[in-house]
């Protein structure tokens, strides 16, 4: 299995310097802001954690893009490699909707007889699928089978990132107790 | 355990008939083996099955997309009689253990897999053509309908395939009997078999989908975790941005001197950045606009004199900072202990 403390490392660095770029940028951030631009930093790293090998962060990056006001972030934390991914979600995206929409009407010509237990079942598959496909960042334009990889790949992701703010939420609470009990004696 | 039974007693048919072949298949043979005698762990996961980590299972998922699949099952010249039926089966090798996993879990497993390859080969056969499977029954579809090939060609693309192990230049899928095998049924089946195998996958990713049978559940179950997950991304966000007002974070000096770095090793042991909680009405703030804070368990875990380098800026900055306070300082280092657990 790939290290999966190493893959949290990695994302907690890259956040950590999200977060810096955010900081500096803004002096008053209400808390809503704080909590995107938290999220965002957090879901980029996630994102270039996985060296834009997988759709979805390939997918997840492109989305952040499109705000203008992420550039910057977006700019520090992956580098030169932003180009190479927006090039590589634009053209692969289009390929892929093109092959899946000729598979799907190849696969329609086939449709057989089928009985009608196993036609509901389909259908619930279906809906679980399309679900499915919307929560996966740039799932849409996926066929089932990629789509599944996608889906095992972006579940370690989100464990890894949920592990590592949690950690740092925790970290910084058992801080602020230490330090708010401390000044306290102090002040007494 | 039937499982471990079934290989084994696979290894010694094959053994059998390689000694029937001659000297050209031996060392196939033993590559045949050495593929057998790999999944003989009880992992009921498909990676463990393979032996390979999960991602290098995707890999190996993938490279039969790359394949020309249906061209490949429907323009099989070189596939013939007994080297044909080793490559069948040491290619097949790896799509039969995904197709076997289905058959350990349904009962009723009119998928084949490995009776019909033991009933080949107990015979001995002096028939090597024999197909009468009076079990589970496969059409060996590549060895009735093409007749001729050369042989040195099927025992390459074998050798390829049982050599190579991960890369499998074809697929190839049995037909079932009583089943149409025209090319674009047998390619559905051979996706659909993929598509199995990487819901296994998730099934054992995904706490608790293991018992579950039937895909919409296990979708369902699937559909849940990662809502569950995304929503616990944004809870935590916001847990975090309510902690304080400002995210105040100096990394500057840290990631300069770390880029010269390996980052696994030194980074936990390095710094955290300081979210100092606000509205605690020390006047004194402006001093802790920069903290850092060791881990304490650096020494152990990092005894490298990488170390020393980087210590010693974030020193420097300590002792500027507590210049005044000297006594907070102080106790704060001491608190790397609960940031122990930064070592991811």
């Amino acid at each position: 299995m790939r290290n999966p403390s190493s893959l949290k490392q990695e994302i907690l660095k890259k956040w950590v310097m999200g977060l810096q770029i955010c900081s500096s940028s803004k002096k008053e951030m209400t808390i809503l802001e704080r909590k995107k631009a938290i999220k965002l930093s957090a879901d980029i790293a996630m994102a270039s954690a996985r060296n834009a090998s997988k759709y979805w962060s390939r997918a997840l990056i492109a989305n952040a893009s499109k705000q203008d006001e992420n550039k910057a972030l977006l700019d520090h934390i992956l580098g030169c490699d932003l180009e190479k991914i927006k090039k590589k979600s634009s053209i692969v995206s289009i390929k892929r909707k093109k092959i899946v929409l000729r598979s799907k009407k190849i696969l329609k010509k086939r449709v057989k007889n089928i009985g009608v237990a196993s036609y509901i079942a389909k259908r619930l598959v279906k809906k679980r699928t399309q679900l499915l496909k919307r929560l996966v960042p740039g799932g849409e334009s996926m066929d089932e089978l990629s789509l599944m990889e996608e889906t095992l790949d972006y579940i370690v992701s989100l464990r890894a990132q949920v592990d590592v703010m949690r950690h740092l939420a925790n970290a910084s609470m058992h801080l602020d107790h230490k330090v708010s009990s401390s000044m306290d004696q102090m002040l007494l | 355990m039937d499982r471990i039974a079934g290989t084994e007693v696979r290894s010694v048919n094959c053994g059998e008939e390689i000694e029937e072949i001659g000297v050209d298949s031996l060392q196939f043979g033993e590559e045949i083996r050495r593929l057998m005698a790999a999944p003989t762990h009880t992992g009921s996961s498909f990676a463990a099955l393979l032996e390979l980590p999960a991602n290098q299972v995707m890999e190996l998922l993938n490279s039969p997309d790359t394949v020309r699949t249906p061209a490949s099952l429907a323009g099989d010249h070189h596939v013939i009689e007994r080297p044909s039926r080793f490559s069948v089966f040491a290619a097949a090798e790896m799509s039969t253990e995904t197709s076997s996993i289905p058959s350990n879990s349904t009962p009723h497993s009119h998928v084949v897999k490995l009776e019909p390859v033991n009933s080949d080969s107990n015979p001995n056969s002096s028939d090597p053509m024999a197909e009468n499977d009076n079990r589970k029954s496969t059409k060996r579809k590549e060895r009735e309908k093409k007749g001729t090939g050369s042989t040195k060609q099927s025992k390459s693309v074998a050798n390829e395939s049982s050599g190579d192990g991960e890369k499998l230049p074809y697929v190839h899928v049995r037909a079932r009997r009583g089943q149409a095998t025209d090319s674009h049924s047998l390619a559905e089946r051979a996706r659909r078999e993929k598509i199995n195998a990487r819901m296994k996958l998730l099934q054992e990713l995904v706490p608790g989908c293991n018992k579950i049978s039937g895909t919409a559940m296990v979708l369902d179950e699937i559909i849940n975790h990662v809502q569950s997950l995304q929503h616990q991304v944004e809870l935590l966000s916001m847990r975090l941005a309510a902690v304080n007002p400002r995210i105040d974070v100096n990394l500057d000096s840290l990631l300069a001197a770390e880029s010269g770095s390996p980052m696994d090793t030194n980074f936990p042991g390095m710094v955290m950045p300081m979210m100092w909680p606000e509205g605690q009405g020390y006047g004194n703030r402006q001093q802790y606009e920069q903290l850092w804070y060791f881990d304490g368990l650096h020494q152990p875990v990092l005894g490298r004199e990488d170390n020393a380098s980087f210590i010693t800026p974030e020193t420097s900055l300590l002792s500027y900072d507590s210049s005044k306070d000297s006594g907070e300082f102080r106790f704060d280092m001491q608190f790397s202990v609960p940031f122990y657990f930064f070592l991811l």
